[in-house]
């Protein structure tokens, strides 16, 4: 279920035209970004901590416009596209690490829960391409 | 229609023994105006109303105002409580409720509330009170029109002077089956009933006065009463401005006893009579109330909160206002945007800079709200979910999804929608708004005096309002959200409070 996920956010990004977003920063070249723990079909008790992983590029405070940098958002149970053209949403399912955090404690309910982690630019637009991780999916007991 | 407040003979079968206990309280009398009306067009549809309104807004309303619901008619209801300023507050919490509420339907569907207050020598059953108090209360009640509250001279009395209201004195009237005529006031609603008001014969205005607004005073609940200085000026005989009261010794136990779900709006002067860097104020009695909901974890307990006067802006701090805070070198640029725009793009840290600044050039002291001072008067005396009620409305707030015209893409320019009834702009939606408190996933634990929750260290502040970007579930005036301390977001800005 998440890869197909995966396939359709790649989908949806790949179809979105390039041209005329001046937000779209270049992410670095060969950037990975993953999620450490926990792994992907884990079982866990809330709350737990997510860790996020890196490669390729760096992590900043939002606002401080270093290239090849950016920071992190965590995506909790989100299955819509990520918009290029607009700021990631700021909410309880968009959760900003704006401060260059690598890793957060999160409280969700019992369930299966998806998470995915997003980085973002210095004014939390998406990079373009899209650097974002594999989404996993965890049960909280 | 029922009388909710009738009196009944003393109930044939009471042990002779039992002695009911008398004592003096303020009586509280409602009930639904053209209720048989009503039934006649949706007897399933009313009845469902009036339950649903009895649940969701006369009980809180009477318990928040430590009263006690004596019983319920078809129509309407009957209460009691200890002080007769919480009564009154009731009623106007209870009438301003409605007019929320009834605002999103069709004039014909209106269920607008008629309150009697007395204040009078009872006889306390367990179930039931009787006496002439309670029928006083009932036939102010009948003889008040739809959506106000008619008060005896008893309660005015004692309210005068603690309860920032109008009172016009309807005069003596006789009612039925009471001997003696009784003083009848009217507690003056809103600026148009005002204005009609003029007209009559006394009309008695209690003006208080804060520290900014020097002339004029509103009944927030009911909106604006004070644009106009001349017309107040032309009937101030009748009641003395209370101006000198609020700085004297006592005055500080009177607000407290007083606590009045009203707030007192400067009057809207012209922008050039001000110094341009100062915000507009809006000045905000506090006194108890219900923080927080069961909507969401975050927003849990809900715990009362005794909330000090206190002055908020009457809109989020502009573009305009940012520049001449980085004109002075105090603040950083990179806020862009229309000058009547709302500042966007601040960090908490970011909004420290300016509160020093403005406090330094206007030699006044400015902050930011804490997270209770904000909800306060967010939910501007209401306890539903919105200010006008549990559903979202078009024209009320500017959030995704709240209205059908929308703009991803930046904040509409402050005050473009319509004010909550304390008269503040934009507490909801339109910008996410940094309060002083740092970020507590919960309440367990919060203050209860109104001051912001701080911790040695806080990482991340909270954050008010939701933004233009929200769903409608983010714009509540009990949501709560967070960010770090010293991050920007183009969705954060902010308003600056002043302690009185």
């Amino acid at each position: 279920m998440g890869v197909g996920r995966i396939a359709f956010l790649a989908a949806a990004l790949a179809l979105l035209p390039a041209a005329g977003h001046a937000q779209g920063k270049r992410p670095g070249k060969n950037v990975h970004l993953y999620i450490i723990s926990p792994q992907d079909g884990a079982t866990v008790k809330s709350p737990f901590t997510v860790v996020f992983g890196l490669r390729g590029m760096g992590i900043t405070h939002a606002g401080d416009d270093f290239p090849n940098s950016g920071h992190h958002h965590l995506l909790i149970d989100v299955n819509a596209s990520l918009s290029l053209t607009e700021a990631m949403p700021h909410n309880k399912n968009y959760l900003h690490f704006a401060a260059g955090q690598t890793e957060a404690q999160i409280d969700l309910p019992p369930g299966k829960h998806t998470l995915q982690l997003v980085l973002s630019d210095s004014k939390h637009y998406s990079f373009n391409p899209p650097v974002v991780s594999k989404q996993v999916t965890v049960t909280v007991r | 229609m029922t009388k909710s407040g009738e009196v009944h003979p003393i109930r044939p079968g009471i042990d002779a023994s039992y002695e009911a206990p008398r004592r003096l309280a303020a009586i509280l009398a409602a009930d639904i105006a053209g209720y048989s009306r009503l039934m006649t067009l949706d007897e399933e549809g009313t009845h469902a109303r009036v339950k649903r309104y009895r649940r969701e807004l006369i009980e809180p309303a009477i318990i928040e105002h430590h009263g006690r619901l004596i019983k319920t008619t078809g129509d309407g209801f009957l209460a009691m409580f200890d002080s007769p300023v919480e009564a009154v507050r009731c009623a106007i919490v209870v009438q301003q409720s409605m007019v929320g509420r009834n605002a999103a339907l069709p004039r014909d569907q209106w269920m607008q509330y008629r309150i009697g207050v007395n204040l009078g020598d009872v006889i306390v059953e367990p179930d039931d009170i009787y006496g002439d108090g309670v029928n006083i209360a009932a036939r102010l009640e009948g003889i008040a029109k739809p959506g106000e509250v008619y008060i005896s001279g008893g309660v005015y009395e004692q309210i005068k002077n603690k309860l920032v209201c109008g009172y016009q004195l309807l005069g003596n009237r006789k009612v039925k089956n009471i001997t003696e005529p009784i003083s009848v006031y009217r507690v003056l609603p809103d600026h148009a009933t005002l204005v009609r008001a003029r007209s009559g014969r006394t009309l008695a205005i209690i003006l208080s006065v804060s520290a900014f607004a020097s002339v004029a005073v509103a009944p927030a609940a009911w909106y604006f009463f004070a644009s106009q200085p001349k017309q107040s000026a032309a009937r101030q005989e009748q009641a003395p401005p209370q101006t000198a009261n609020a700085s004297k010794s006592d005055s500080a136990a009177a607000r407290q006893s007083a606590a009045p779900q009203v707030a007192l709006i400067p009057p809207a002067l012209p922008s050039s009579s001000q110094p341009a860097v100062e915000p507009e104020m809006v000045t905000l009695l506090g006194g108890k109330f219900a923080m927080g909901s069961n909507d969401d974890p975050s927003e849990r307990p809900i715990h009362q909160v005794d909330i000090k006067p206190f002055a908020l802006s009457k809109f989020p701090i502009t573009v305009g206002q940012w520049k001449q805070c980085v004109a002075a070198n105090a603040c950083v640029g990179g806020v862009t945007g229309d000058d009547d725009a709302p500042a966007t793009n601040v960090s908490w840290s970011d909004t420290q800079k300016f509160t020093e600044w403005l406090s330094q050039v206007t030699q006044k002291k400015f902050r930011l709200p804490s997270e209770a001072e904000w909800e306060y008067a967010a939910r501007g005396g209401v306890h539903t979910k919105y200010w006008w009620g549990d559903q979202i409305q078009p024209g009320m707030v500017n959030c995704n999804g709240c209205n059908e015209a929308y703009d991803a893409i930046k904040p509409t320019k402050v005050g473009s929608f319509k004010p909550n009834p304390f008269g503040l702009y934009d507490m909801g939606g339109g910008v996410d708004q940094w309060v002083a408190d740092c970020w507590h996933k919960n309440y367990q634990g919060a203050p209860v005096d109104g001051s912001p929750w701080l911790d040695a260290d806080c990482s991340s502040h909270v954050l008010r309002s939701g933004s233009w970007r929200s769903d409608p579930n983010y714009v509540r005036p009990s949501s709560r959200n967070y960010y770090d301390t010293n991050a920007r977001n183009q969705t954060l800005g902010f308003r600056v409070a002043q302690s009185l």
